[in-house]
């Protein structure tokens, strides 16, 4: 590791997403006049911001979408920076920290399903590279799912017209719950201070939501256990990839469609 | 291709024919299953640098075992990333880090049939050929066990690669015998100048272009070979650029380099002027390098001019002697007078060892004569068994951390002694000289110790003078330690006693003190009454003259006027 990593163990890890690039995880889902436009992709916060409206120009102009989203797309991907750029600069967390990561995700029509850990202090971790030996290994093939996937379709009224973005969508999800913990992380580190200050009527809340919990780093690499999984818990980190029929997929994306309504 | 036997160290030790053949990569022949090699440490250094309980060694190990035996399961098939990963605890990332580590090596994956087809594989299969290539490495540079891992090297096969690692520049460690180190420098290939052919010495230049040499005689009368000018050669003079592979030294030489140690003690311009043919420096590195340098150093440097050295080197028990000679005056400077007098007599410091004993009225540690193993003896006596046993043990420690050479002498021992193992050899033997036989001579100690030589060679005789002096230090330790506890307790004890009887002294005081006070109360008291009765008194007279009608006051104005 090049980084001195004996330095960060002590002090608190300054916010940033746990990966080697420090990538924005960025979610669009506008809807104008009954055409809806749903992407994902990950933004380098350190772009000058002009970027952002080129961007949504490139994008209206490429998808051929009403010019009113240029507005709409260049605002959402600016306040989703902004909120990434509140957070720059404060205190994550200090120590090991090993979390699992769940995926369970739709491709088009590949359903993907998988559990596995993830070091936080790994500063060199590549989400990118991790989805790209998944989909190799796991021999998806379907060109439109392959190494660049993104499970986000742009639905146009009737006719529904997929737009792939070059970041994976496994990538992206670890990315977005990369995200996620980081943020908790912070939010977590301001309120244990908060709470050294001794402020008063500040009730502490457990920040542990759903499955951001770190694993206990003695339990599972201490002396006595083996890092090697017992057999029968085998199944619960395997991949499970399956391949839908074209009815599923229709049944899901209404489904989908009924919850966003 | 290589068919390598799998566990190289098998531990349950099955025969050759039951064990399935796996092939791996010429390239990756230091991999061993029960050891880390350097290999790994660099390329892998996270779980090396002690950062993190999430990556330790033995996690390492645990992951490279469980993919790679994975792998073996069934070697015909490509193993994955993903399906090992299931398998094991761990940051994917760093797993996937490890897993490209042993693919790259070919520990997995080796030789299975690539999944992906295109571009990709070709690049593979052309990695491939190379490999191939570079199976027709010469078996000189095989890898062997590195220089500090904890086992002796096991390279079964071939008994002669051993001895080809050795000569690649495996430098001898520093407690090597004397044949080791006067071998390695018989090694060395002689130098003969290119243009008159002859030997040349020390100095010599050497062409920048090739290897050619020619002798200082040549070059200083102008004959540089063919082709050649003076601005070709530089001067190679072994005192300084070639100081690490040490001038070459012939026996003679060393035995002149001993006497004269031994004659001159630490003065070098005079040991160099003895020996001539070397240098000052050579000189003194040799003698370090010698196995029993140390001694000779020391004993040249305390008795001076007196020792006699007919002969020192040649027989370990002379060496022996020396050394417990050096023990005894770090003891007791005053008694070197008689001491060296034994020492010109070298072989009779034995007989005459009672003898001195009954003169010396001091305790029996600073009894400078008797022998070395007897100061062991005694002094192992003073503690209890167990803290010498400790003693042993961590001399013993000590010196094979020194080097490897100990380690590999004990560890032989070890295997084939009966009893527990040289530690306790060395106990029991201490503990028999000190059982007693104080009317025996010191030459059954002697010979006792020749017979244990003899029974077992496998521990030079420097070596086991080393564990036993380091043994007799550590009990010494042990025996000083607790006189100090004594001497602590006893410390103790008188300042409680002083404390008792300030405390006394101060309670006396304070009893006076209170005694005094009382007096002065009661003295209080008796004033106070005394000017009560002065007071009525007083009021008395008073009375008595208003009574009598004469009025004081009145008169005296009128006296007055």
């Amino acid at each position: 590791m090049k980084t001195p990593t004996s330095a960060f163990y002590r002090t608190p890890v300054k916010f940033r997403i746990p990966t080697a690039d420090n990538l924005v995880p960025i979610r669009l889902d506008i809807e104008i006049d009954g055409q809806r436009y749903k992407d994902a992709f990950t933004w380098n916060p350190s772009d000058p911001d002009s970027e952002v409206v080129m961007f949504a120009k490139r994008t209206v102009k490429d998808l051929k979408l009403p010019p009113a989203f240029v507005t709409q797309i260049a605002q959402s991907i600016q306040s989703q920076l902004a909120e990434f750029r509140s957070y720059e600069g404060q205190d994550m967390y200090a120590g090991e920290k090993i979390v699992p990561i769940k995926l369970d995700l739709r491709v088009n029509h590949t359903l993907i399903k998988d559990q596995f850990l993830w070091d936080l202090n790994n500063f060199e971790s590549d989400p990118e590279e991790f989805a790209r030996n998944f989909c190799k290994d796991m021999d998806i093939e379907d060109p439109e799912v392959g190494v660049s996937v993104s499970n986000y379709s742009l639905i146009l009224n009737e006719n529904i017209m997929l737009y792939f973005h070059v970041t994976p969508a496994i990538a992206f999800a670890i990315r977005e719950q990369l995200y996620e913990i980081a943020i908790q992380s912070v939010v977590s580190a301001r309120e244990s201070r908060m709470n050294k200050k001794g402020r008063r009527g500040f009730e502490y809340t457990p920040v542990s939501k759903g499955g951001a919990t770190a694993v206990d780093l003695v339990k599972l690499f201490g002396q006595k256990s083996s890092v090697v999984r017992k057999r029968k818990e085998w199944d619960v980190y395997e991949p499970i990839v399956d391949l839908l029929s074209n009815e599923e997929v229709d049944a899901l994306e209404a489904k989908e469609e009924r919850n966003f309504r | 291709m290589e068919a390598t036997q799998d566990p190289t160290s098998n531990p349950s030790g099955i025969d050759d024919s039951e064990l399935e053949l796996y092939t791996i990569p010429s390239h990756s022949r230091w991999f061993l299953w029960d050891e880390i090699h350097e290999t790994e440490r660099a390329s892998l250094k996270e779980f090396f640098d002690g950062t993190s309980i999430s990556r330790t060694p033995k996690i390492y190990k645990e992951y490279r075992d469980f993919i790679i035996n994975k792998y073996r399961e069934e070697p015909s098939r490509r193993l994955t990333f993903t399906e090992v990963r299931k398998s094991l605890v761990g940051d994917v990332s760093l797993l996937n880090k490890v897993f490209l580590f042993l693919e790259k090596w070919g520990l997995i994956n080796y030789g299975a049939p690539s999944s992906d087809s295109g571009d990709n594989s070709i690049a593979e299969d052309d990695e491939k050929c190379k490999i191939k290539i570079e199976e027709g490495a010469p078996n000189g540079i095989r890898v062997v066990a590195m220089p500090n891992s904890l086992k002796p090297i096991s390279v079964p096969r071939n008994p002669k690669d051993s001895g080809n690692a050795i000569a690649s520049g495996f430098k001898s460690p520093p407690l090597a015998s004397f044949s080791d180190v006067y071998g390695d420098s018989k090694r060395q290939k002689q130098l003969t100048c290119g243009v008159c052919s002859n030997k040349c010495d020390s100095v010599h230049y050497k062409s920048t272009q090739d290897d050619f040499i020619i002798c200082a005689k040549c070059f200083e009368n102008g004959k540089y070979g063919e082709k050649r000018s003076m601005d070709d050669f530089k001067l190679n003079e072994p005192s300084e650029d070639s100081g690490k592979h040490e001038a070459v030294w012939t026996e003679a030489e060393i035995l002149l380099l001993l006497e004269s140690v031994l004659k001159h003690g630490d003065d070098w311009e005079l040991v160099a002027q003895n020996v001539q043919t070397k240098t000052k420096l050579d000189c003194i590195s040799k003698l370090i390098e010698l196995p029993f340098g140390e001694f000779m150093l020391g004993s040249a440097h305390k008795n001076g001019h007196s020792n006699s050295a007919n002969g020192v080197v040649n027989s370990a028990k002379q060496v022996q002697s020396s050394s417990s000679e050096h023990q005894g005056t770090s003891k007791t400077e005053d008694q070197i007078p008689e001491h060296k007098n034994e020492t010109e007599q070298n072989g009779d410091v034995v007989k005459e060892s009672p003898l001195k004993r009954q003169r010396v009225a001091g305790p029996a540690l600073s009894d400078s004569s008797s022998s070395l193993m007897k100061q062991v003896g005694l002094i192992s006596s003073m503690v209890d068994p167990h803290i010498t046993a400790a003693a042993a043990d961590a001399a013993v420690t000590a010196l094979c951390d020194e080097n490897l050479c100990p380690r590999e002498i004990f560890d032989v021992e070890e295997d084939y002694a009966s009893g527990p193992s040289s530690l306790n050899s060395l106990n029991g033997y201490s503990a028999r000289v000190l059982a007693g036989e104080d009317s025996d001579t010191e030459r059954s100690t002697h010979s006792d110790m020749h017979d244990r030589s003899t029974e077992k060679d496998g521990i030079p005789l420097t070596l086991r003078i080393r564990a036993a002096i380091a043994t007799s230090l550590g009990a010494a330790a042990a025996r000083a330690k607790l006189l100090a506890d004594q001497e602590d307790r006893e410390i103790e004890h008188l300042v409680a006693t002083i404390i008792e009887a300030q405390t006394e002294k101060l309670q006396h005081k304070i009893k006076h003190f209170e005694e005094l006070e009382l007096l002065m109360e009661k003295e209080h008291t008796e004033i106070e009454e005394l000017k009560n009765s002065l007071l009525t008194e007083r009021i008395d007279v008073l009375k008595k003259t208003f009574s009598a009608g004469v009025s004081r006051w009145k008169d005296y104005p009128s006296v007055k006027s």
